[in-house]
């Protein structure tokens, strides 16, 4: 019931397909907050261009992979592609959620992304 | 609820000067000190990092990616671009500038050590230090040869816009040892600040490893342990009695951490109750010698959960007299200015933030043009 009446946050446009390159982040103001939108190469995400920590442009960042948890001197690396590194202190956030991996206490705003009629909308 | 949404609340105003005591100017390549370098050197300068050797891979770029001009150039290299985006934007009074040559003490080749931090000198008082009033320079030296280090303290020690000698914390034998008071004797001559910043520890000539125990396997750990070479200088300096010989002057430690001098500051007064007898030339107290000659700059600030916790380390170190703000602009680690001086008490933030800076470097009285 709640869920019928909660209100639909509206939607924004951002860019066109083929805009951004696969691996590539506009950055774009919405609203009044800026928002990165990241090409992964399967889906788009919008990421709020704000580190939690010091507030650094945080989508000014690069996006890779890391090691993931695992016993002394053992290496995995994944999440490729999923990981957008600060520019500022290196902190790594999971683009999926906004967890920074290093502290789950830091937390950066992820937005819903939709494509309609070629073009890439975010909902805030 | 997000951490960077609670944070806004509690925002206050920074309404008086600051002064950021670490900024680091950077060439784009060696290859820029050419036209202040003798001949006979320039074939170095095309070798990967200057010949000067580095073990260490950092898993985040030295230099903030946000912060580079553009067209591919070095973040810290153009000082127009550093003016709008770091002088402009943080509100920064004066920026003492630190440099980019802080490995310079790891070459087994004195002469060209000295040969490129003089380039280097020339260099940032050409491109830097006549672009903007709001810039000190740090003049930095080759501690390899002490009689040349002060050689060139000497050449440029009157400049107007000289303030300090940039030296990094890693020697090859402790800096309170004889061989260096050249260089101690130059500073004061000069009315200069050492500054220690770190920088080539457990690299190339520098004989003890990064940690005190052998080289660590990850610059995670590496980073960690280098304020051990802070502490290692300062009771060096102190116990082999350098502010009893030479009593005017100053040393920061700067990007060395703060929350170590507590501890190491009354384990040397409870020490020296015993020992005393074997440092007869210290008049006074370890603590006593480093209230009054030396300071410590507040890049990276140690942030413990409950951040009451370090304002009590900031008070055991007295902090309104000791603590010095800086940034490290446009390094990885850098501190935005707001984001450490509104966690201050308001006193003591303004010590920090300038009070303590102008009266070190004197910048009322001689850098004030």
């Amino acid at each position: 019931m709640t869920e019928v009446l909660k209100k639909e946050k509206p939607k924004y446009e951002v860019a066109k397909i083929g805009e951004i390159e696969v691996g590539g982040c506009k950055i774009v103001k919405v609203n009044g907050r800026s928002i990165g939108i990241y090409n992964d190469g399967e889906k788009y995400h919008a990421i709020r261009n704000v580190c939690p920590h010091e507030q650094a442009e945080l989508c000014k960042g690069t996006f890779s992979g890391t090691t993931m948890p695992s016993k002394p001197h053992e290496y995995i690396y994944g999440m490729e592609g999923e990981v957008l590194l600060c520019p500022w202190h290196g902190w790594e956030f999971n683009i999926n959620n906004g967890e920074c991996l290093g502290d789950t206490r830091y937390k950066v705003k992820i937005y819903e992304v939709s494509v309609e009629n070629n073009r890439i909308m975010v909902q805030m | 609820m997000e951490i960077a949404e609670k944070k806004k609340s509690s925002k206050t105003r920074i309404d008086y000067g600051i002064i950021d005591c670490d900024v680091h100017q950077t060439i784009n390549s060696y290859e820029d000190l050419k036209p202040y370098m003798p001949r006979v050197w320039w074939d170095r300068l095309k070798e990967p990092g200057g010949t000067f050797p580095s073990l260490v891979w950092r898993p985040i770029p030295l230099t903030r990616r946000d912060a580079s001009p553009g067209n591919g150039l070095l973040p810290g290299s153009d000082p127009e671009y550093a003016k709008k985006d770091f002088l402009d934007r943080y509100n920064i009074s004066k920026g003492i500038l630190t440099g980019s040559l802080l490995t310079i003490s790891t070459h087994n080749n004195p002469d060209y050590a000295a040969a490129v931090a003089t380039a280097f000198n020339d260099w940032t008082l050409d491109n830097w230090i006549t672009h903007d009033d709001r810039w000190l320079a740090s003049i930095v030296i080759a501690t390899q040869d002490p009689i040349l280090a002060a050689k060139e303290i000497d050449r440029l020690g009157s400049h107007p816009k000289v303030c300090q000698v940039v030296i990094s914390p890693a020697s090859s034998q402790p800096y309170g040892q004889r061989w260096f008071y050249p260089i101690y004797e130059a500073a004061v001559r000069n009315n200069l600040v050492i500054a220690l910043h770190s920088g080539g520890e457990g690299e190339g000539i520098n004989s003890p490893p990064i940690s005190a125990v052998g080289q660590p396997t990850t610059n995670l750990e590496r980073h960690n342990i280098l304020p051990i070479h802070q502490m290692s200088q300062l009771n060096s300096i102190v116990c082999e009695g350098v502010f009893e010989r030479f009593p005017t002057l100053k040393v920061v430690a700067v990007e060395g951490g703060l929350g170590w001098l507590p501890h190491l500051m009354w384990r040397m007064d409870k020490n020296y109750i015993a020992m005393r007898k074997e440092v007869p030339w210290l008049k006074r107290k370890p603590s006593e010698y480093i209230m009054d000659h030396y300071r410590f700059t507040t890049q990276p600030i140690e942030e413990p959960e409950n951040f009451q916790e370090m304002i009590q380390m900031l008070k055991f170190m007295r902090a309104e007299k000791t603590v010095m703000f800086a940034t490290d602009y446009p390094h990885w680690d850098n501190d935005d200015p707001k984001f450490v001086l509104n966690k201050l008490p308001e006193e003591m933030r303004r010590r920090v933030a300038y009070e303590n800076a102008a009266e070190l470097y004197q910048l009322n009285d001689i850098h004030s043009q």
